[in-house]
């Protein structure tokens, strides 16, 4: 028994030593958010400083520049991940019912070549698709950043897994009743796969929101810039700034740690989707 | 009669709804892919308006003698193992943990998933301020060794640079791994346990004759999964370089792409380097669908 406690002892300090590993960088930034780089860079690191240094956010939002860049970029990251969002979600999910649904000729060899998209890298492709991008006149315009992600091999795959196991009685009885196919896709399959779309949702706008290689063989122009650009260029200038830095680091997360808080259920099925990718 | 055209229309209607799927993917994956091949015998530079030349094999001869893409073979080689084993090791071992905890169960899970909820500039910005000199690394370092102020060139010393890389990575994704890990292994019926405590097993015989050999499955897609995670990482690289670090210890492949086709504007060049990184990466994806659908397990 008493060695039983004594291991009890042995694991709680491993897990909360690693806990406190995992989840000090995230209570630095809050910290130093609110910091003046005087003490940000003093040593021993002032936990608890008693600054409130909200200049750093207005900074932040202000840029170096004084040009208000920030709020421009928050504004391009929402609508390119907002867009992407809500295209991803009726093309894969039209998609998958197509596929889960339907018996026509090729269905099969359709299915195994969008799967077989999943295995090509995009930082392979990056460079002919920046090609392509450039000649479809799309370079430097939100509709580059968005329209070559519009799809993806594993939203099509797990709508087409959940819509597998839709009820046929439903759609049997609304096509009775006289409504189109597109119809039934539209008023039937689609409000009824939240919990699937509410996945791939969070799943493509997190993608997005994220996404800094793409937009940076993309976006030229600093209007049009998103979230991870203007961080970069704020780790790049001169002098940096590390109080407003992390100011806009906290801004950038700040919607994902809202979903995640709020959603924590379909973020965790998100991790638990790849395991069950087994069938 | 009704029921074949409806048969028909049906067919028709799938048909239909599967275009914008293949016209994308044909567009935005498959002709990219093949594109990518076929610049990479070229000589084709980016903006220019000369006619790309046909090279042949000498884009790939030229990287197979160049320096510069051994150097970022051997920087992802050491990234992609330093980080992948590490993850796979010790996502496992939190996952176990944390299911015997009857407390705080919760709590651990999103607290260890946390960073992945951040993004990868995000994190990589943070940890370029902790890495500083006069950073909490140092201190940390300096604090365990009972050393006083001694640098140790997180951000300059070429294996201590590779080595912040991987820290940030694995901070960033064990918890995300554990997440899974935790999925499977609670998947695991609780009368499988019940029965090898039964038979006397205690709980390390219990993890590893029980727990382990049914969780392979996860166990081999999280690997291949981190494996090909960390073989395409960018942002990490990219954002420490920027902030001033060195760029040999850390040009990583992706980032040699890049820098290739943007910088030098070597379309040819970065495309023979894509096709390389698709190689190595298709094989490792053909791992993963492999061990997929073999290693399933009944209980």
């Amino acid at each position: 028994m008493k060695q039983s406690i004594f291991i009890d002892i042995i694991i709680w300090l491993f897990l909360i030593i690693f806990a406190v590993f995992i989840l000090t960088p995230i209570v630095f930034m809050f910290t130093a958010s609110i910091m003046s780089s005087r003490n940000i860079m003093k040593i021993p690191y002032p936990w608890i400083s008693g600054e409130f240094k909200w200049e750093n956010y207005w900074q932040a939002i202000k840029g170096n520049d004084g040009k208000f860049f920030y709020l421009k970029s928050i504004w391009n990251s929402f609508l390119v991940a907002s867009l992407t969002t809500i295209g991803t979600v009726l093309l894969c999910s039209l998609t998958g019912y197509g596929l889960a649904k339907y018996r026509f000729k090729g269905r099969t060899f359709i299915f195994l070549m969008i799967l077989s998209t999943m295995m090509i890298p995009f930082e392979a492709i990056m460079i002919p698709l920046y090609l392509i991008v450039t000649n479809m006149g799309m370079q430097d315009t939100y509709a580059g950043l968005i329209v070559p992600l519009l799809m993806n091999a594993f939203g099509i795959f797990m709508m087409r897994q959940y819509l597998l196991t839709f009820p046929d009685e439903l759609i049997d009885a609304a096509r009775i009743d006289g409504t189109s196919e597109f119809g039934i896709y539209w008023r039937i399959v689609l409000p009824n796969s939240l919990p699937a779309i509410t996945t791939l949702a969070i799943l493509t706008f997190r993608s997005q929101w994220d996404n800094l290689l793409w937009p940076l063989l993309v976006i030229q122009s600093p209007e049009k810039k998103t979230i991870p650009l203007y961080i970069i260029q704020f780790a790049t200038e001169k002098y940096t700034n590390e109080g407003a830095m992390m100011a806009a680091a906290v801004i950038a997360s700040i919607p994902m740690f809202v979903l995640f808080f709020t959603l924590t259920k379909y973020f965790l099925s998100g991790a638990e989707l790849f395991a069950a990718r087994k069938d | 009669m009704y029921l074949r055209t409806l048969e028909r229309k049906k067919a028709f209607w799938g048909f239909v709804f599967t275009i914008p799927a293949i016209v994308f993917f044909a567009i935005f994956s498959f002709y990219p892919m093949a594109n990518a091949f076929w610049m990479s015998f070229f000589r084709k530079e980016l903006l220019s308006l000369k006619a790309p030349k046909f090279i042949g094999f000498n884009n790939y001869i030229y990287l197979f003698k160049s320096e510069a893409f051994w150097n970022s073979i051997k920087a992802t080689t050491i990234f992609a193992i330093g980080t992948f084993i590490p993850m796979v090791v010790f996502s496992l071992i939190f996952a176990a943990l944390i299911l015997t905890r009857r407390r705080f169960q919760k709590f651990l899970q999103m607290a260890y998933y946390s960073p992945a909820v951040l993004s990868s500039v995000v994190a990589a910005a943070i940890w370029l301020l902790i890495f500083d000199p006069r950073g909490l690394s140092n201190q940390f370092l300096n604090f365990i060794f009972s050393t006083k102020g001694i640098d140790y060139h997180w951000l300059s010393n070429e294996s201590m640079l590779r080595f912040a890389t991987i820290i940030v990575y694995f901070w960033k994704y064990v918890g995300y791994f554990t997440i899974i890990f935790v999925a499977g292994m609670a998947s695991i019926p609780r009368s499988v346990h019940e029965a090898a405590i039964i038979d006397g097993a205690n709980k390390w015989q219990d993890f590893f004759y029980i727990t382990l050999p049914l969780i392979k499955p996860t166990t081999l897609l999280v690997s291949v999964m981190s494996m090909i995670q960390c073989l395409r990482t960018f942002s990490t690289q990219y954002l420490f370089v920027q902030g001033g670090a060195p760029l040999k210890p850390i040009d990583v492949i992706t980032l040699n792409i890049y820098n290739t086709a943007i910088r030098d504007r070597q379309i040819g060049r970065a495309s023979a380097m894509s096709v390389i990184l698709f190689s190595i990466i298709m094989s490792f994806s053909y791992l993963q669908i492999k061990f997929s659908k073999t290693e399933d397990v009944t209980y």
